[in-house]
């Protein structure tokens, strides 16, 4: 059934998925780099010292970006290329090195027994998403890959980057005014937080 | 057999609760932001899949939202960090307990 809408949807758009009914050679690589991303962010929670988990979390960003640009979403990737292992990774790289932690501040703690249960409810919760009740009930907007506001692609036949343009200027145009706002206040807070004051520095 | 995007929204979901796990189980608070990281790229992950997956490209433009706010959380936060391993000398979540009482 989901086949049949999957590929109804990809002859009403006109877009040539080509992995719907049998995963291609996109699909199976889809399949390889996303338990590859998995299995690599499993590696990262579980690593002693932060800069291997730093390492590891770029190459999970560039997993990701590759998952993304095989779904046709070519901006998305290469955004996360820029902003996220690039800008990002490199912030973090630099506050980890900037502290130079010594190992004995570097402790796994302990999970208590709420956090235990929360963990296991969430566990269920996730293999419910998977079943048919789950399917039923949370995505059955999606059932028929149809959201209530959404809108079709203003080209359809172009490439997806003219796409996201066209939307990002047209429809989310003060959004994106807001967001120029919310960084640059996030910039101004950063340094002044992480400014050594003249009190300070002299007590400490 | 799941379709592409199907199965994008799955990884998301296990990703996230790689993210949750991270966040809850690590008492070293660069681990919680790393994790936090890790849990909106899952998030990221659902958004363009299901961009995907309706045809639409809304996903997409709130993918470049989340990254926004990401990169804006990330530098907000690591100042703190600094800030706080600068007064306190220590970054472990359980030895900062001074608003526990």
């Amino acid at each position: 059934m989901i086949h049949g809408a999957a590929e109804n949807f990809a002859e009403n758009v006109g877009s040539a998925v080509g992995s719907t009914a049998a995963l291609g050679i996109g699909g199976i690589s889809f399949v390889i780099l996303g338990v590859l991303a998995v299995i690599v962010a499993a590696f990262l929670v579980t690593r002693r010292f932060p800069v291997n988990a730093a390492v590891l979390l770029i190459l999970d960003f560039i997993l990701l970006a590759a998952m993304y640009g095989l779904m046709d979403a070519h901006f998305a990737a290469v955004a996360q290329i820029v902003v996220y292992a690039g800008a990002i990774m490199i912030v973090f790289v630099f506050v980890i090195m900037l502290l130079n932690l010594p190992p004995e501040e570097l402790r796994y703690g302990h999970v208590t027994i709420g956090e235990s249960a929360l963990v296991i409810v969430s566990l269920l919760v996730a293999g419910m998403l998977g079943t048919d009740i789950g399917r039923g009930a949370i995505s059955a907007a999606l059932q028929n890959y149809s959201v209530p506001a959404g809108k079709q692609p203003y080209f359809v036949e172009e490439e997806n980057v003219r796409n996201v343009s066209a939307l990002l200027f047209t429809d989310y145009v003060w959004a994106f005014e807001l967001v120029g706002v919310l960084l640059m206040i996030g910039l101004i807070g950063a340094v002044v937080i992480a400014k050594k004051r003249a009190e300070h520095a002299e007590s400490a | 057999m799941l379709s592409q995007p199907e199965l994008g929204v799955y990884f998301g979901l296990l990703l996230f609760l790689i993210g949750i796990l991270g966040v809850m189980c690590r008492k070293n608070i660069i681990f919680m932001m790393l994790a936090l990281e890790l849990l909106l790229n899952g998030a990221n992950l659902v958004f363009v899949s299901a961009s995907r997956l309706t045809g639409t490209i809304d996903g997409q433009v709130v993918m470049f939202f989340v990254m926004a706010v990401a990169a804006c959380e990330a530098a907000i936060g690591l100042a703190l960090l600094i800030a706080l391993y600068r007064r306190r000398g220590t970054i472990e979540a359980d030895d900062l307990k001074l608003l526990r009482g």
